[in-house]
């Protein structure tokens, strides 16, 4: 009697697994993946306006703030050490380090997003202003909304961090978002690059 | 070709090979647009030659 209750199964049946890899895994892939064809259907917006139809870029009598979005691109960068840091520290069963690094990321993301609202207000042109304003805008913006979803994984994982959620044997709840932040600076290196820079 | 985004560890490779590759042609770019071209053209290839024919 015991034996059969100890083989009884409650809730929902288990997934069947035909994958290698782990499905929450799979699961952030196909995201990013269709990510990526989301930014890249902007940046043929972008290359088609720029290139097909050989408009100046930026226009005439328009500047980009490049040493701004340059220092806002170090913030960033400086954020994937830090997210980093924090799963390698949690592989490590280090808790003290995963919360400051989950913290330090949160606090640098922020900066980032209010960095860039600042730069809206200051650059000097609008979306309405052409396409040249419309791509910069769409572009900068779709990263923006990204930085801010990554901001909200990360914020649960922070809390689920200061509760004791995490060990090095479990850390799925860090290493996911940690995969899609990476995946978000990527894409600002791509945008940066090519709006600002080139 | 392998998933740059398997991992966290990966995709934080990935991202330090992504700011190097783009930080290589733009330096290329701003000395010279046809030097930012063939450095594009030459790294691209090198990329796609790594990873398509040295990795499988």
């Amino acid at each position: 009697m015991a034996a059969h209750a100890g083989a009884e199964h409650h809730g929902p049946p288990i997934a069947n697994q035909s994958s290698r890899v782990d499905s929450r895994v799979l699961g952030m892939f196909l995201f990013i993946a269709s990510e990526i064809m989301l930014f890249g259907a902007f940046f043929t917006a972008y290359f088609f306006v720029r290139v097909a139809n050989g408009i100046e870029w930026p226009p005439e009598g328009l500047h980009l703030p490049v040493f701004v979005a340059g220092v806002n691109t170090c913030i960033l960068v400086t954020s994937s050490f830090t997210v980093h840091w924090a799963l390698q520290s949690i592989k490590r069963d280090n808790r003290v380090g995963m919360q400051a690094g989950l913290v330090l990321t949160l606090a640098l993301g922020f900066v980032f997003l209010l960095t860039q609202a600042r730069e809206y207000s200051r650059v000097g042109f609008a979306p309405s202003d052409g396409a040249f304003g419309t791509i910069f805008y769409g572009l900068t913006g779709l990263h923006g909304a990204h930085v801010f979803v990554g901001l909200m994984l990360l914020t649960f994982a922070t809390i689920r961090a200061f509760r004791g959620h995490y060990s090095a044997a479990h850390h799925h709840g860090v290493e996911i978002p940690g995969i899609y932040w990476h995946f978000v600076d990527v894409m600002w290196i791509v945008v940066y690059t090519t709006i600002y820079i080139l | 070709m392998q998933n740059p985004f398997r991992s966290e560890a990966e995709a934080f490779r990935f991202l330090i090979r992504t700011i190097v590759y783009f930080a290589v042609i733009a330096v290329a770019a701003l000395i010279s647009t046809w030097l930012g071209v063939a450095v594009f053209v030459v790294a691209t290839s090198g990329i796609v030659w790594w990873l398509f024919f040295r990795v499988a």
